[in-house]
């Protein structure tokens, strides 16, 4: 027989004993009733909280007795979920999953928390945890009820979802009519239905914009999709054919999962498998406290962050969003002597009336996923929760909108989360540093900028879809050295921005450039990695629009702080021009625009005639109305954040980014005080080391003589905050809010500044 | 438990190590007495005596001072207790005009200057700078990081330190005498 079969005869059987079940309880070997799930949850969280070990497990039986098997049964488990995402995103054929691998596959506890996952979107194994947690809580069990065969699915916010883009896809898993577990996936669908094309949703002004709603529900049975599923895809998605690819994608990796998993309880016995998979999360949760005392330092870290989502005067679509925000994203980790630690986000400013908020519970899990890149990535999955704690975000705020406005909207509710929670690269970077781990200090982050298009494609065919570019952003500057330039992504640990070619079979658009942003890093004496500018000409098409969405960008602020005297990285403005002369420069062979360019002469408005161009718009926006063809776009792709002073930064460093057009002479000169100049025989940039130690010392003097005592300063802009002295709306609009959410955290800022108790913005 | 020599991490500090020993030592299990190790380099490197309790920056350790314990900058500059904010005791320059900002960023590079001004903290003593920050005007600016030393060094590295001090966050209490005249 061959595997194939075995597996079908395998499930089958399991199917079989699970219908014999039918509504009655499984019973334990002892003939003793089986605890409901909901009872065993409860068990778990009471374990947690009187041994501080999940599960109970103080001892690691299976590991310490056979740790061979304990370490090769993983590395199976880690196989098998990563076979699911390549069948999943085989199957799934839409861009974002077949070339981008914006996906995940996961395996379950029966009670939820996630044992193992595969490769791709490392926010989503918290998502799916809280997901099947909050399907227990509710009494799916009994109602109704789970059985083999059975897919249930959720896209709502309101009821564990992230955003209406990202599909949760979970199937039981069954060993002789009993749930041993759960298969999950997630995949960001190309068009969820939102009031406007796409799947980054920032323009929805409420829920009820937020797309087509799968509310924690039975979606099929049987392995198989109920009839009036296919149908609402088709009916309120925008290319079903791609939302209904994905989700057969998410079905087919699920079921993977499922055979492969029971064929190792088939293997190893049902014992050993339920004892390793609790020992895997145990083990996680023990790596991510024991990282934190054997290389962080026990105390409080703080940080500021700041976002953009400006508004006014754009292309919106109620009158109330005619505004510009700015989102406070202040982060506040303490580290007691446990190693425990708690994260709060006291003092974030309200909800928005855009579909930038995100639930408590998203936001947990978009934790995990920075946690997973800075502080718990070993045998990644739910364990490194149980090491820290999120203190419940301000009622009202971005991060809890639903106790203020329950039809909140959450397009892309990804977006100040993900730049609040990569904060963590700096905070541990911190503490990494001050433990002497030099070689695990990261920078900040970058921001996040995507491109949709929607129209006509060069097929005839009506499309709606995401690029692929902010897959590919510019790491973070490291302790020890530059970062790596596009190469790095928040969401994801395998940065993949696909390929060209490949992008401009599914959209109607060339590239004219792909190119590596010069400076794009910041400034420091390790430069972040430098991000990139994709230039698109619009061809083949009769109309199509592009939004330049935020999934966590900058766009009117620095992305970011700089970190140990470094300049942060630029904001972010994107342009385009329309009824261009491009077509008349190609038949004349004449040069074209490749890339941005000098940033107060762009290429865009230097080497283009256009009837209308807009050379450096503050994003996120949509066209005002169709581009067409030989109309051009540039989209720009964050680095990340430097390091250190950048008088401090290595002149050789700087002669090679100059060599490479990485970097400018303005900047070589004016910021990192080096003096170099170009040798028009070798081509190739010199510095003269003696005059840039020279102007470097000069620089540090100037710095003394210009800077006044911080004190003095104090009472001069204590002066201009009282004035609200050029300080635009949006700015004290975000103060008032936090102020008025977080009154501990209002109190401490009208103390920092001695303002008068019921002083507001 | 992997360990390496002092010449190692001194190298691995100064970025002279090849990346591929560098991820080496990132996948190996982390050396124990790396602390040690790297206030041991330290100390040797700046050029006063008094002890590294904790490096908190490229160029700023708190260090023990007499019964004391201070912020100090790798240059000599000493800005007080560790307790309170060090930023209160360095010079600052504000970029808060398109003209400042302009020295920085420019056209399609600048920032808002009524949504965010660019803090620039420099050291009083060599001219350092030695953070930056990217606020909208009514930001107190960032403590990064209180540690606390006591726990760290009796109950994380068993060595306690003497004269143990409360953890406590002394910035608002420096700032409230300065509206009485104090320093």
């Amino acid at each position: 027989m061959s595997p194939k079969a075995k597996a079908t005869r395998r499930v089958k059987a399991s199917a079989k004993a699970g219908a014999r079940a039918g509504a009655r309880r499984a019973r334990a070997g002892n003939g003793r009733r089986r605890p409901s799930l909901r009872e065993q949850l409860a068990t778990n969280d009471r374990l947690l909280r009187e041994t501080g070990h999940l599960f109970g497990l103080e001892k690691m039986r299976r590991k310490e007795s056979d740790p061979g098997t304990y370490e090769a049964v993983w590395q199976i488990l880690l196989n098998i979920c990563n076979t699911a995402h390549a069948v999943g995103c085989r199957v799934s054929s839409s861009p974002i999953a077949a070339e981008g691998g914006d996906a995940l596959w996961s395996l379950h506890l029966p009670t939820g928390e996630a044992i193992c996952t595969s490769r791709g979107i490392v926010s989503h194994p918290g998502l799916l945890s809280l997901l099947l947690r909050s399907y227990i809580e509710a009494g799916y069990e009994d109602d109704p009820g789970i059985r083999p065969g059975d897919i249930f699915e959720n896209n709502d916010p309101h009821f564990g979802g992230i955003h209406s883009a990202d599909f949760q896809t979970t199937v039981p898993i069954f060993w002789q009519g009993r749930l041993i577990g759960w298969a999950g996936s997630v995949t960001h669908v190309m068009d969820a239905g939102f009031v406007l094309p796409g799947s980054i949703g920032f323009m929805n002004p409420d829920c009820f914009s937020d797309g087509v709603p799968v509310v924690a529900e039975r979606v099929g049975e049987n392995d198989r999709f109920h009839p009036w599923y296919e149908k609402r895809m088709r009916s309120r998605t925008r290319v079903p054919d791609w939302t209904m690819g994905d989700a057969r994608g998410r079905l087919a990796g699920c079921l993977t999962i499922r055979d492969r998993v029971l064929a190792l309880v088939e293997k190893y016995g049902l014992d050993f498998f339920e004892d390793v998979a609790r020992e895997y999360i145990e083990d996680s949760r023990r790596y991510a406290v024991s990282r934190v005392r054997t290389q962080a330092v026990p105390g409080r870290i703080r940080k500021s962050g700041f976002k953009d989502l400006s508004m006014k005067g754009k292309r919106v679509l109620l009158p109330e969003q005619d505004v510009d925000c700015l989102f406070n994203l202040p982060l506040e980790i303490t580290i007691d002597r446990k190693a425990k630690v708690g994260i709060s986000l006291r003092g974030a400013s309200g909800w928005v009336p855009f579909g930038e908020n995100i639930t408590p519970s998203a936001l947990v899990s978009g934790m995990l996923n920075a946690y997973s890149h800075v502080v718990g990535f070993d045998m990644f999955n739910w364990g490194a929760v149980a090491a820290w704690k999120l203190e419940e975000p301000p009622a009202g705020s971005w991060a809890n909108p639903y106790p203020a406005n329950y039809f909140a909207a959450s397009g892309v509710a990804w977006a100040p989360a993900v730049v609040w929670m990569s904060f963590l690269y700096e905070a541990f970077g911190r503490l990494y540093w001050a433990r002497g781990f030099v070689e695990e200090v990261a920078a900040g982050a970058a921001t996040t900028m995507t491109a949709e298009f929607s129209g006509t494609n060069q097929y005839g065919l009506y499309t709606a879809g995401l690029t692929l570019e902010q897959a590919c952003n510019g790491g973070p500057a490291r302790g020890i050295a530059d970062g790596e330039t596009s190469a790095w992504c928040i969401y994801t640990p395998n940065a993949d921005f696909g390929n060209a070619e490949v992008s401009e079979l599914y959209y109607p658009v060339l590239y004219l450039g792909r190119n590596v942003e010069p400076d794009s890093g910041g400034y420091g004496k390790f430069r972040g990695g430098l991000g990139h500018t994709a230039v698109w000409l619009v061809k083949n098409t009769p109309g199509i629009e592009y939004q330049c969405g935020c999934a966590g960008i900058r766009s009117k602020v620095c992305g970011n702080h700089g970190m140990f005297g470094a300049y942060p990285t630029w904001p972010d403005r994107a342009a385009y021009a329309s009824g261009t002369n491009l077509k008349q420069l190609v038949e004349a062979r004449r040069p074209l625009v490749h890339e941005r360019g000098d940033p107060e002469r762009p290429n865009i408005a230097r080497d283009l005639e256009a009837k209308l161009v807009e050379p450096n718009l503050v994003a996120p926006f949509v066209t005002q109305g169709q581009l067409h063809e030989w109309d051009l776009i540039v989209h720009p792709v964050s680095g990340s954040q430097a390091l250190g002073d950048p008088i401090e930064r290595d002149p050789e460093l700087v002669r090679r980014d100059l060599d490479d057009g990485w970097g400018r002479a303005r900047t070589a000169s004016e910021v990192y005080g080096v003096v170099a100049r170009f040798d028009e025989k070798e081509k190739r940039w010199e510095v003269d080391v003696p005059a840039t130690e020279r102007k470097r010392a000069e620089r540090r003097e100037e710095r003394k003589q210009r800077g006044v005592p911080f004190r003095d300063w104090w009472q001069q802009e204590r002066e201009k905050v009282l004035a609200r002295e050029n300080m635009s709306p949006a700015v004290l609009e975000m103060w008032r809010s936090s102020m008025r959410l977080s009154p501990e955290y209002a109190a401490e800022l009208r103390a920092f500044w001695q303002l008068p108790d019921d002083f507001t913005f | 438990m992997s360990t390496y020599d002092l010449s190692e991490i001194e190298r691995l500090i100064d970025g002279e190590l090849p990346w591929t020993r560098v991820q080496e030592i990132m996948k190996d299990a982390k050396d124990a007495d790396r602390f040690e190790k790297w206030v041991a380099i330290l100390q040797k490197r700046v050029p006063w005596k008094e002890k590294i309790l904790l490096p908190l920056t490229t160029a700023l350790f708190i260090v023990r001072k007499g019964r004391q314990r201070i912020v100090k900058c790798r240059c000599g500059h000493e800005f007080g207790d560790y307790r309170v904010n060090w930023k209160l005791s360095a010079l600052i320059h504000v970029r808060e005009t398109e003209e400042q900002l302009r020295e920085v960023y420019r056209g399609t590079e600048q920032p808002d200057p009524s949504w965010i001004q660019i803090r620039e903290y420099i050291c009083p003593g060599c001219g350092t700078q030695l953070e930056v920050e990217a606020v909208p005007r009514g930001c107190p600016p960032d403590f990064e990081l209180l540690p606390d030393l006591d726990v760290f060094y009796r109950e994380w590295l068993g060595r306690p330190l003497p004269d143990e001090v409360e953890l406590e966050d002394k910035t608002l209490e420096a700032i409230r005498s300065w509206r009485t005249g104090g320093r």
